[in-house]
């Protein structure tokens, strides 16, 4: 168990890698050079959809290209969790990521001029862009290797969903409202473009890869399949990563070419993708549209909620496909709900896949979710406040879905926002009306057991300096998780912050661990130090009862030192003294930490996490009725982390997630016209700066789960969330329009607005 | 990007160099914030970058103020213009156009003879210039000077009438009429992000007032509505006489409608053609306070 009385955790430290990361010594996949290294570049598709021969003698004869590849170049299995993903596309491209041809050379201008030599000649042909276009009578097959297990050719994945008597809820029902949502491709935009340097020794047959992937032992396995390699041959190691936000989360072609490129040339090789190519080839947010019917009872409880998803699966398929398990889980359980059926169908079409982002399709139902708690309020007359504080998930509650709430903040939330946000400012004049808009979420925050295991390995050992290393399985992509768990060694076996060491980047090295997602890292590598941390006290706690003479174990780790009420000795002491005095021991632990979180069921049943996260936010707009623009004013954050580990910490992930998510609301979206990529530069994507921050108030609610370390939740997703909701909710509330659709852009409102006047 | 850089030192310097690429493709960089990224776009084998990041001249890095005018040197940058205590008083649509430009870190770089070289429609600073009736001195390879209305400056998107063996070396800003005794100056930009934001619509305007109130003289330039920024001639007339205090909603109206008329935008990624106007047409009314 963990301490009681805590002198670290709690408190704002500052981040463990800060100063390496201002002083620009931090070394990121972009800065790793390493001897005799080449640098690669892809050749992708012109159009979205054609077929094409293509001729790369004239690349091969330019001075200084090593190695050109085409599909007819290398032997290896499709990608995805699918498998219906080539890495190099041969004959036929089917969306305007499409990789069809790599070199390697010395130096990256050879490179690209080399990819300027490469003569393709397409034949193009008519794609589908639109999801149902492609379920129509005489669609052609979109993925040649897709599963074919569903009634459609083109379906790629399907969910199904079902709790409660929906037939009987409706009929309770006083309202009922239904609308239809479309959410838009958002990118993740990490500071840091996608980067791999691969380095294959022709000697050893191993594969050395500098990867930024988030899911370090998973991509080891991924791309041991790709390149029919075994897996234990492959060696990931993590530079510092510039941003993950989900990005991470699944291999892109990219990673197993250059690694081709390796292995053919005998030679490391490095690709770094441009800004132009990460807008372009990097996945996005799942785009889908949502079809939801809702009833409220003359109360204001909730009775049902029917709810339709339609994505657009892309090309090929990624996790993109599989946020449904995050989406029916707000429908089914976010506030208590008696009755709830949700199906999800992604088809395949010749638009780009989606991705993993923040938030895993939970933005997205969030958004249509709350939208409607709105309209359910509006048709009932009730105040939009108090519907949701009625509703609100309760501790002890177990929802139709099987989530167990052990804790839960939800109603904390809701009432701290609601009155901190207080009552909406009055419009000073016609043109800048003001609204209010309130949104809630829930989110897993202990891990998510959707793999085999969703644990996390830890091995800490003391040097007979009383220096303290941690190497974890989980890994750092600038959430903080190294602080975390040096404050968490600190806190426990009272070694000063300076004196502990993270190493979580090397595959050869580390414990398994599932990968940095579903806001788990903080949750799972702090209960596996934990962990760790109890079996090495017991080790050390003998051998300081020796050195004592005191038969007690219970021990106090202060300062250095291993104490009793009257007694004393240094820990670095201690640990000299196990390792060369008989039996001559390491002061050294292990432990793997598995949440006791279940498998769902085939009907997506089951405690699925070992605890949950809620949310609230009250946002305060101002419109600009000549312009359309939304300006938010005030964010009201009310967050139940369980346990506050480090406020910093949080306070960033407040900030980041919140600014995210205004993003996700107003100004970020992909533009695609029949296939093709519109704004891929930060000129037209509106990527939110600095000054477009609002004010931003954070209230962390603590309700101390036992399964937490230290009582702790996750927190990473959460704060980005219910934002786009509760903004939707602010302009609707200003305007008394609609918006069915994200991001509220100038003019989607000024559109809204001249509806509302013409009616 | 693989082309060659030639770096004068002074103005004769500069007008050999141009002299000398007479048969070649050359640009000048001032600032580059706008060139580079072009460059990076484009074949630039053959070509000479013209650079003056090392030149040393008064009249091109220089705000001069004179009695009856200012001299703006086309190396000005925005962030020297924003600081000018003149401009700021008496020119405020030219100093909130700059103030609004880009970024900080942009706009301790970018010039005003950039901005109005690139001839951009969405030009900021250009735009207010527009609206000051500023003229432009341009400058020959035998250090001939022609001085041209700003309007004129600008002949189609990213097109000017400089000539080959011709730069823009100044900006001649008017001073305001001796009787005004209020300016109503300012400059709108529409778009979506308060940084690193290039104008969906913009709208400088620089009203001269008089003691009783009357408008006696007006300068109205539109950005992003029209294949160039645009003087809004006949909307600015129509201000001259009336009295600051007493305008009607149908003044605003008027006003607005005749501000449009100058307005032919295009339909892009960032906005369409319908939002433009619907814009333009608003923040018009808004300037008549």
């Amino acid at each position: 168990m963990a301490k009681k009385n805590l002198k670290i955790i709690g408190t704002p430290v500052p981040k463990h890698d800060a100063k390496i990361r201002v002083t620009g010594e931090a070394v990121y996949g972009h800065d790793i050079k390493l001897p005799g290294m080449l640098y690669g570049a892809i050749l992708r598709t012109e159009h979205p959809h054609a077929t094409f021969t293509i001729d790369v003698s004239a690349a091969k004869k330019l001075p200084g290209v090593i190695c050109v590849i085409t599909a007819d170049d290398v032997d290896t299995n499709n990608i995805s969790y699918k498998r219906d993903h080539p890495i190099l596309k041969k004959e036929e491209v089917n969306c305007i990521r499409d990789e069809i041809a790599a070199v390697a050379a010395e130096t990256k201008e050879i490179a690209e001029k080399a990819l300027k030599l490469i003569k393709v000649k397409y034949k193009i042909k008519k794609g589908i862009y639109e999801p149902l276009d492609a379920l129509k009578s005489g669609a052609p097959l979109i993925n040649k290797f897709s599963s074919g297990k569903f009634e459609h050719k083109n379906i790629a994945e399907k969910f199904y969903y079902e709790h409660g008597n929906i037939e009987e809820q409706r009929k309770k029902s006083m309202v009922v409202v239904k609308r239809t949502f479309t959410l838009p491709r958002m990118t993740h935009a990490c500071l840091g473009t996608s980067n791999i340097t691969a380095h294959y020794n022709k000697t050893t047959g191993k594969l050395l890869l500098y990867s930024s992937t988030q899911v370090p032992f998973l991509y080891q396995r991924d791309m041991a399949h790709a390149l029919k390699m075994n897996p234990s041959d492959i060696r990931i190691i993590q530079p510092v990563i510039g941003g993950g936000f989900g990005s991470k989360l699944d291999m892109y072609p990219f990673e197993p070419i250059c690694a081709l490129l390796s292995i053919k040339t005998g030679r490391p090789v490095q690709i770094l993708y441009s800004r132009h190519e990460e807008f372009l080839a990097s996945p996005t947010r799942q785009p889908m549209t949502i079809e939801i019917e809702a009833g409220a009872d003359k109360d204001g409880n909730f009775t049902f909620r029917d709810v339709n998803v339609i994505k657009d699966n892309g090309a090929y398929t990624s996790w993109g496909a599989t946020t449904p398990f995050v989406i029916m889980q707000a429908f089914s359980s976010l506030y208590t709900l008696p009755a709830c059926r949700f199906s999800a169908t992604a088809i395949y079409t010749n638009n780009v896949f989606a991705g993993s982002f923040r938030g895993y399709g939970n933005p997205q139902a969030t958004f249509a979710l709350e939208r409607v708690i709105d309209l359910l309020a509006d048709k009932l007359g009730m105040d939009k406040a108090q519907i949701r504080i009625k509703n609100a998930n309760r501790p002890g509650e177990t929802t139709g879905q099987g989530l167990f709430f052990e804790t839960c903040g939800h109603q904390d939330c809701l009432q701290t926002v609601i009155k901190k946000a207080g009552k909406k400012r009055k419009s000073e004049n016609n043109r800048y009306r003001r609204g209010m808009g309130y949104a809630s979420m829930i989110h897993v925050g202990g891990g998510a057991k959707i793999y085999r295991s969703d644990g996390c390995g830890t091995t800490i050992k003391i040097d007979p300096y009383g220096y303290c290393t941690i190497i974890s399985g989980s890994n750092e992509i600038g959430q903080g998780s190294e602080t975390v768990l040096a404050m968490i060694a600190a806190e426990e076996l009272g070694i000063s912050l300076d004196k502990i060491k993270v190493i979580n980047t090397d595959t050869d090295i580390k414990p398994w661990d599932v990968g940095v997602h579903a806001s788990r890292t903080s949750f799972v590598a702090g209960n596996s130090l934990l962990g760790a941390i109890r079996i090495l006290k017991e080790k050390l706690n003998l051998k300081a009862g020796e050195l004592l003479q005191e038969k007690s174990t219970s021990f106090n780790y202060e300062d250095g030192f291993i104490k009793t009420k009257s007694k004393q000795i240094a820990l670095d002491k201690v640990v000299r003294e196990m390792h060369f005095t008989l039996p001559n021991e390491l002061a050294i632990a292990s432990y793997f930490y598995e949440p006791s979180s279940q498998f769902q069921d085939k009907g997506f049943k089951g405690n699925v996490s070992g605890t949950y996260a809620f949310a609230s936010q009250a946002i305060e707009v101002e419109v600009d009725t000549y312009t359309g623009n939304v300006r938010v004013l005030t964010v009201h954050v009310a967050q139940d982390v369980g346990k506050v580990l480090n406020p910093l910490l949080l306070d960033g992930q407040i900030h980041g997630g919140v600014l995210q998510g205004v993003g996700y609301a107003l100004t970020e979206e992909l533009i695609f016209k029949e296939g093709y990529l519109l704004n891929p530069n930060f000129h037209n994507y509106k990527l939110l700066t600095a000054a477009d921050t609002p004010d931003i108030h954070f209230y962390p609610v603590e309700t101390h789960d036992k399964q937490g370390p230290y009582g702790a939740k996750g927190v990473g997703e959460a704060p980005l969330i219910p934002t786009a909701a509760a903004i939707a909710n602010a302009v609707c509330d200003a305007l008394q329009i609609e918006m069915l659709e994200l991001p509220i852009t100038p003019e989607r409102v000024l559109v809204a607005l001249k509806n509302k006047n013409n009616k | 990007m693989d082309f060659s850089v030639v770096s004068p030192q002074n103005l004769s310097q500069l007008r050999n160099a141009i002299r000398t690429l007479q048969r070649k493709p050359y640009r000048i960089g001032a600032g580059y914030t706008d060139l580079l990224m072009e460059l990076r776009k484009s074949d630039t084998s053959d070509l000479t970058v013209i650079n003056l990041a090392q030149i040393n001249d008064n009249g091109l890095s220089h705000i001069k103020s004179l009695v009856n005018h200012v001299h703006i040197g086309a190396m000005v940058t925005a962030t020297s213009i924003c600081m000018n205590d003149d401009i700021a008083r008496r020119f405020p649509t030219l100093q909130q156009a700059a103030a609004n430009l880009a970024s900080t870190q942009i706009r301790n770089v970018a010039t005003i003879g950039g901005n109005l070289c690139t001839a951009s429609p969405s030009g900021d600073m250009a735009c207010a210039i527009v609206a000051l009736k500023a003229h432009c001195v341009l400058m020959n390879v035998d250090g001939k000077k022609r001085v041209v209305p700003v309007v004129d400056f600008f002949t189609g998107p990213r097109t000017t009438c400089l000539k080959k063996n011709e730069f823009l070396y100044k900006i001649i800003l008017p001073r305001n009429h001796k009787q005004t005794q209020h300016i109503h100056s300012g400059f709108i930009k529409v778009g979506t992000r308060n940084a690193m934001e290039c104008s969906v619509v913009s709208l400088a305007y620089h009203i001269q007032v008089e003691e009783s109130g009357y408008v006696i003289d007006a300068g109205i330039g539109i950005g992003a509505s029209a294949p160039t920024i645009r003087f809004a001639e006949k909307a600015a007339l129509n201000l001259i006489g009336k009295n600051m205090q007493n305008f009607t909603d149908e003044n605003r109206n008027e006003f607005a409608k005749k501000v449009l008329t100058y307005a032919s935008p295009i339909s892009d990624v960032r906005a369409t053609s319908w939002y433009r106007k619907e814009v333009l047409y608003n923040i018009s009314k808004s300037v008549l306070v």
